[in-house]
């Protein structure tokens, strides 16, 4: 048996070699088909990565009130309708809440414009925040330090900058003691915060952390809801925290029994759900084009595979002259149409890992939302592929297969 | 008394075309025994392919029993036919019918794949029945680089590899010149002399004249059997 298969392999390499073609031509269907396979998940396999990327630059042990919620599931107008988040109900909160480790209020002010060195860049946010904002994340500095709570209970004016800032504004150049200006005021630069932006926030490197004491002198801290991030730590739990602090905004913000959250409390698991439904459509997309790819792939290997068995109607009544059983012969065709969608799933491979390597490559530079594309195709699918071209081989091949052991062989000897 | 190889027992085969039943060989019974030298000959139309194909198991009887060295050929299934014509029959036909990408060596390795034999065991042997027609020095030839005359020989070969009961050559010389014909037909005496039995289906009086035995169809029946007194002999 194993000598047989053997056999049929090494026939089939014959038969293909002798007629590369259309074998080519045949096997297109597959390749495309294997090709979508192999896209689908990649570009899955890129979204993963980007997905725990996310997860560690936000935290996962981190819980953010806000008026607006992550996932967009909630009624818009009604969301936009809540109220604000204001200081005083932050600063009620920090002092209130037993379980968390840290609360820290924050407060966004948008498309702020930077200026150095007589430039101006626009489009960054700056972000007012308390000192224990350096213990989330967003405390992993590149170089520099984050303001201390003495800078930051005075207003002092100094800025921690998120990374793209840096690297706009400075391209390199040492920034630490450099003074920019936001609005008009003077700023020392302490800190750069370390590259953190996925697909999913590729907005957070454009962020510049002040004290937000001097944020409220600014831009004053009543026009704007705040967003209170609350740090479980990593020895408590997630749970109870949730629990505690739903229940205390619920009593600061004076909510009925039976009135809804005013309020949303945003955390990483919220990415899941957006993730779910891209990975959702990436699937259904997926499986439409590969089945549509499959089932005209199957049908022309399946063409090919009819047009091997009548053209070699004398060889197989040869075989069964000389003794081949059923068995032999209709191994022998599904070997040479599996090893055909084999060939199609190497070429599918190689042409798949070279779109992933350029795309990856060069993409990102102009479209920076694509940076989570991975340049190497992951290892599993290399074996997906394999197994997936072999299943589709073996299914376009059954019927020419039996087609061919059923051959009278004194017709298939007499055919010429 | 010899051992008998094929004993048929009132055969026929009838063929349907359409809504018409054509009988193509009728009542046939005949007994062929070990180491026979037997031409079977009828023009065409005669049921000469019809009766070969039977008794090569090819084909099986509508009516009538077929014992082949004591089987029953109807009863069996296409597999059992299969491992019959593997084990026991030898086919040499008018067009050689070689496998046209394998070697000589290959083509005669053939019958012993399917009888699941280790590929040394199988080099080894078809060497031998290579040697046996005289062309150990085509072993790596491919059939588009031999001459007729040789492809017949690898047939042979082929046919031979296996050790077969019968040898069953059908029109052997037909795609031949006169004097490759001829050394084909030596063959063919040489291995009836070695204890082989041998069947040859032909239409050529002069292909007939060198068995010993000829067996005559005419319209499916069986015209005349008889011993051949005036046996050609080449070596």
């Amino acid at each position: 048996m194993l000598y047989e298969l053997k056999e049929s392999i090494k026939l089939s390499m014959e038969a293909l070699n002798s007629n590369k073609l259309r074998a080519f031509l045949a096997s297109l269907g597959v390749v495309i088909g294997i090709s979508i396979v192999i896209m689908m998940g990649w570009l899955l396999g890129g979204l993963d990565k980007a997905m725990q990327d996310t997860f560690s630059i936000i935290g996962t042990d981190m819980l953010f009130v806000d008026k607006w919620d992550w996932t967009g599931n909630s009624n818009w107008r009604d969301t936009r309708n809540r109220k604000d988040i204001t200081l005083n109900q932050a600063e009620l909160l920090k002092d209130l809440h037993g379980t968390a480790e840290y609360v820290i209020p924050s407060i966004n002010q948008w498309g702020t414009t930077i200026k150095y060195d007589g430039e101006t860049y626009q489009g960054m946010t700056t972000v007012g925040t308390t000192a224990e904002n350096a213990m989330t994340p967003v405390g992993n500095l590149l170089m520099g330090r984050y303001f201390n709570e003495f800078e930051e209970k005075y207003g002092s004016n100094v800025i921690v900058l998120g990374h793209m800032v840096y690297s706009t504004v400075f391209r390199g150049e040492n920034p630490i003691g450099e003074t920019v200006k936001l609005n008009g005021r003077p700023f020392r630069v302490i800190g750069v915060v370390k590259k953190r932006g996925t697909m999913f926030f590729d907005f957070i490197d454009r962020q510049m952390f002040i004290p937000l004491k001097k944020y409220a002198a600014i831009w004053s801290v009543n026009k704007r809801s705040m967003s209170i991030g609350i740090k479980a730590g990593l020895d408590n739990d997630l749970d109870e925290v949730r629990t505690e602090t739903i229940g205390l905004m619920r009593i600061i913000r004076n909510l009925g029994p039976n009135e809804p959250n005013d309020f949303s409390i945003n955390e990483t698991k919220a990415f899941e759900k957006s993730i779910e439904s891209i990975r959702l459509t990436v699937y259904t997309v997926g499986i439409v084009m590969t089945s549509l790819s499959f089932i005209v792939g199957i049908i022309g290997i399946m063409n090919i595979m009819f047009v091997t068995v009548t053209e070699r109607t004398k060889e197989i009544g040869i075989r069964k002259s000389l003794g081949a059983k059923k068995r032999s012969i209709w191994t022998q065709f599904l070997v040479e149409s599996a090893f055909l969608c084999l060939i199609g799933a190497v070429f599918s491979l190689i042409i798949c890992s070279g779109i992933a390597y350029l795309a990856a490559t060069y993409l990102p530079e102009y479209f920076p939302e694509l940076s989570f594309l991975l340049p190497t195709l992951p290892t599993e699918l290399f074996v997906i592929a394999a197994i997936v071209s072999i299943v589709v081989g073996l299914l376009a091949g059954i019927i020419p297969a039996i087609r061919a052991s059923n051959l009278d062989p004194v017709e298939a000897l007499r055919y010429d | 008394m010899s051992e008998t190889i094929i004993d048929i027992q009132n055969i026929s085969k009838v063929y349907e075309m359409g809504s018409q039943k054509v009988h193509a060989i009728r009542d046939i019974s005949l007994n062929i025994n070990k180491n026979e030298y037997v031409a079977l000959m009828g023009p065409s139309g005669s049921g000469k392919s019809t009766l070969m194909n039977i008794l090569g198991c090819l084909d099986t009887p509508t009516t009538g029993i077929y014992n082949f060295t004591g089987t029953n050929v109807r009863s069996l299934n296409d597999n059992q036919l299969a491992e019959i014509r593997n084990r026991e029959i030898g086919f040499v036909f008018q067009t050689f019918n070689l496998l046209p990408r394998a070697t000589a060596l290959k083509n005669i390795e053939l019958p012993l794949v399917y009888s699941g034999i280790r590929k040394a065991e199988r080099t080894e042997r078809a060497e031998n029945a290579l040697k046996s027609v005289g062309l150990d020095d085509r072993m790596g030839h491919k059939p588009n680089e031999l001459s007729g005359g040789q492809r017949q020989r690898v047939a042979i070969a082929r046919a031979l590899v296996t050790s077969p009961s019968i040898i069953l050559a059908d029109e052997p010389t037909g795609n031949l010149d006169t004097k490759t014909g001829n050394d084909i037909m030596k063959l063919f005496e040489n291995l009836w002399k070695n204890g082989n039995t041998i069947i040859i289906v032909t239409h050529e009086e002069e292909i007939a004249l060198h068995a010993k035995r000829i067996i005559r169809l005419r319209d499916g029946v069986v015209e005349s059997d008889e011993i051949n007194e005036n046996q050609v002999k080449l070596s």
